[in-house]
């Protein structure tokens, strides 16, 4: 679309000064949002930017290097384990703590990327599947992690408690601006990796991994790369994820979410972090709040229940989310199948020359 | 270096939204003149969905206090909000009934994990919730000044069916097939403790996975150990695959099971009628539902016909009205002065039974009832009462520790 005159054109953070204006509005917004809404809202906005940390980098794996994987939740859940029982056991501050259970998650992410060098398709889709069903059960039946019954989160003190520098946060707000601080971070180094040697070497392996092997590119090291990364995406989120919620149970973990994680990077748009992003924020939106408040709302909450009642279920509006989070999917599917970064990418271009 | 500025506005701007943040937003309160809000979470879709009756049920009750004109002049607004049994979701549902539509209290709420997500927000907001709907202890250690207990806690429930097993009974033999979490965890507690009472101990005790739908290993242990009774703490599809496997390898001890089996209609219908066939007993922790001679069943269950013909008149339906008889009771003695503080005044000293156990809370005490009764499946699935209300008095778990 952009003519592109020099690499460095190519590489640039902000494409144009149009750009970097509403980059710096939208974190202006994102930054000032607390002042002007509720808890809820904070915290499901919280909410929406731990998944937004997920699915930058399952896009990074799925949608760049091309291997799909069902176990995401699995490295989720070993964030969020590992962050809260490195504080409560070991005493590690919550920045150490978070990084080092990020890395864990990541050297399970490598692991799992052998077999990927060796398996393709939905062979690797199963292998992965496993090992998201297999770390659920494994925590489930651990005393140290809690057992079936969860793990409650400690205290948020974001100081080093060895040297007496305390700062606790407890409220959501003080949750709310820590969890922006890293997803900027978080999505800042997707978008730099994609634009550096090892994201040009994963697109390669997704769009021919022989070619990519041809032409120098080393599969074994840039495929567990990728795992691992997306994994260290997983580990961080998780990590934030335990304490947004301050409960967390191995069942949270499921493999829905798994799947959930998919349909937000398809639904945004596979390959895209500005796609992560909008599918992030959207699949989040409409699987906890769309239609909560339907019920009480006159004229098209009863309508809406008679309809239920009549033609569905006894259990009322809570039937409707379900079709409208599955009509959103068929319908970018069918109609947008690169997702919300697609259909953003039209209406660019349709406005391109406006108002001629 | 164009940069370089943007940076430092942009930190500015954040660290001056950070300091301003702190002062918070203003909660809205939880009732006004002509209505008084409360809330429940239950799994409505998903895997637990069959639980979901509970917050549904729940919807009686209030109805027919709409109906009588409501509490000293509000009626009860009551909103229910399916978390799909997701802790996340819970939090979410939760966050929303007090901020958006500002609720005064809630009642009931399926679940261990979602409960454990919301009970620390609740408390800071000191909201009123009665009845949680499990019997883990977490939720009373520590003592949670804002949340009252119904649910018979799992320790208690192992403890008075074994009692009943040893002293009625007169079992020797006693086996123990349970969910391999802290429900059966609990639960064991609870049996072994009355077993040691009788110089006994348990002939096995066999986990099983929630997600396990072949038993027959642990059938056969069961089998193997020549117990007379086995007592179940399992989920009811697992209850009624145990109770198939044993009768095709022809074992028939005396199965009990805990009291979230006690929907009788439900399990003779997945087990074929062999509950029924086989006697199975059971804990429970309510007035028999389906006796209509008695006048609040009556009462309750005519009105669940009569307002939601679409839905069975199940134990977990039951169970929905029974959560909230409490709050209930308590705003109708509050009067016409609300408060939360009032409100949880009369809480404190609430002497009440409806259609679940005896209720006797105290200001320093807000655990759950100790006494259940036993019932038997009899042989065209009716309730038959096989003992009344039992009181466990042994020293609770919970206790021990201080």
């Amino acid at each position: 679309m952009d003519m592109k005159r020099s690499y460095y054109e190519d590489i640039e953070l902000f494409k144009s000064g149009t750009i970097l204006f509403w980059s710096i509005i939208f974190l202006l917004a994102l930054f000032t949002f607390p002042l002007y809404t509720s808890d809820y809202s904070i915290y499901l906005m919280s909410l929406i930017m731990v998944y937004v940390i997920v699915s930058v980098g399952l896009n990074i794996l799925v949608g760049s290097t091309g291997q799909i994987s069902l176990g995401h939740a699995g490295f989720f859940a070993i964030g969020a384990y590992a962050t809260v029982l490195l504080m409560t056991h070991l005493q590690v501050p919550f920045f150490v703590a978070i990084i080092a259970a990020a890395f864990i998650a990541a050297f399970f992410g490598f692991i799992l990327g052998l077999p990927a060098l060796r398996l393709e398709g939905p062979y690797l889709t199963i292998a992965t599947l496993a090992f998201g069903l297999a770390i659920m059960h494994v925590i489930g039946h651990t005393e140290i992690f809690g057992g079936r019954q969860g793990l409650i989160a400690p205290e948020l003190d974001l100081g080093i408690k060895q040297l007496g520098l305390n700062f606790v946060i407890s409220t959501v707000t003080q949750k709310y601006y820590l969890v922006l601080g890293f997803t900027i971070v978080m999505v800042l180094f997707a978008i730099n990796i994609l634009k550096t040697k090892p994201g040009r070497a994963f697109v390669a392996i997704r769009d021919s991994d022989i070619a990519a092997e041809v032409i120098g590119i080393n599969l074994t090291i840039y495929k567990t790369l990728s795992f691992a990364v997306s994994a260290f995406y997983a580990g961080i989120a998780g990590g934030l994820f335990a304490f947004v919620l301050g409960f967390f149970d191995p069942f949270t973990f499921n493999l829905i979410l798994s799947i959930i994680f998919i349909v937000m990077i398809v639904v945004g748009g596979l390959g895209s972090v500005m796609g992560s992003i909008s599918g992030a924020a959207l699949i989040t939106y409409l699987m906890y709040d769309l239609f909560k408040n339907v019920d009480e709302a006159p004229f098209i909450g009863p309508l809406f229940l008679s309809f239920s009642e009549r033609w569905m279920t006894i259990t009322g509006m809570d039937n409707f989310n379900y079709i409208a989070l599955g009509l959103v999917m068929i319908g970018i599917m069918l109609f947008e199948p690169l997702g919300l970064f697609g259909a953003w990418i039209r209406i660019k271009k349709y406005w391109k020359t406006w108002p001629f | 270096m164009r940069l370089n500025k943007v940076i430092l506005v942009m930190f500015v701007v954040f660290c001056a939204v950070f300091l301003m943040s702190f002062a918070g937003w203003a909660q809205k309160a939880g009732f006004d003149d002509k209505e008084i809000r409360i809330g429940q979470w239950g799994p409505q879709t998903g895997p637990a969905a069959p639980w979901g009756a509970v917050a549904r049920g729940t919807r009686v009750i209030f109805d027919l206090v709409n109906e009588e004109g409501g509490i000293h002049g509000r009626k009860i607004r009551y909103f229910i909000r399916d978390d799909q049994y997701n802790p996340s979701q819970t939090m979410a549902a939760v966050r929303d009934l007090v901020d958006r539509q500002g609720v005064f209290a809630f009642v009931g709420g399926v679940g261990t994990a979602p409960g454990l997500a919301v009970r620390d927000y609740l408390r800071q907001k000191k909201i009123i919730w009665t009845s949680v709907c499990t019997g883990a202890k977490g939720f009373y250690d520590p003592f949670n000044p804002y949340l009252w207990g119904v649910w018979v806690l799992y320790e208690d429930d192992g403890s008075i069916i074994a009692k009943f097993l040893v002293e009625k009974k007169k079992f020797k033999k006693i086996a123990y097939l349970y969910q391999n979490d802290d429900w059966g965890a609990d639960a064991m507690v609870g049996i072994k403790k009355r077993l040691k009472t009788y110089g006994m101990d348990l002939v096995a005790a066999v986990p099983v996975e929630p997600i396990e739908r072949d038993l027959s290993s642990q059938v056969a242990r069961l089998k193997a150990s020549g117990a007379e009774a086995v007592i179940g703490m399992v989920a009811p599809t697992q209850a009624a695959i145990a109770l198939r496997t044993a009768v095709s390898v022809g074992f028939h001890p005396q199965w009990i099971h805990s009291y979230n089996l006690t929907d009788y209609v439900l399990m003779n219908m997945i087990t074929d009628g062999l509950w029924a066939k086989e006697g199975v007993m059971t804990s429970a922790f309510t007035e028999d539902i389906f006796n209509y001679n008695i006048p609040i069943v009556k009462k309750y269950a005519d009105a669940a016909k009569r307002l939601y013909p679409q839905e069975r008149w199940g134990i977990f339906f039951a169970a929905g009205i029974v959560v909230a008889e409490p709050l209930v009771e308590a705003l109708k003695r509050t009067g016409r002065n609300l408060s939360t503080e009032a409100v949880a005044n009369q809480l404190n000293n609430l002497t009440f039974q409806g259609m679940g156990p005896k209720i006797k809370w105290t200001a320093t005490n807000h655990r759950p009832p100790r006494e259940l009764r036993i019932w038997q499946c009899g042989p065209k699935g009716e309730v038959i009462v096989v003992q009344d209300w039992t009181v466990n008095e042994l020293p609770l778990e919970l206790d021990k520790k201080k």
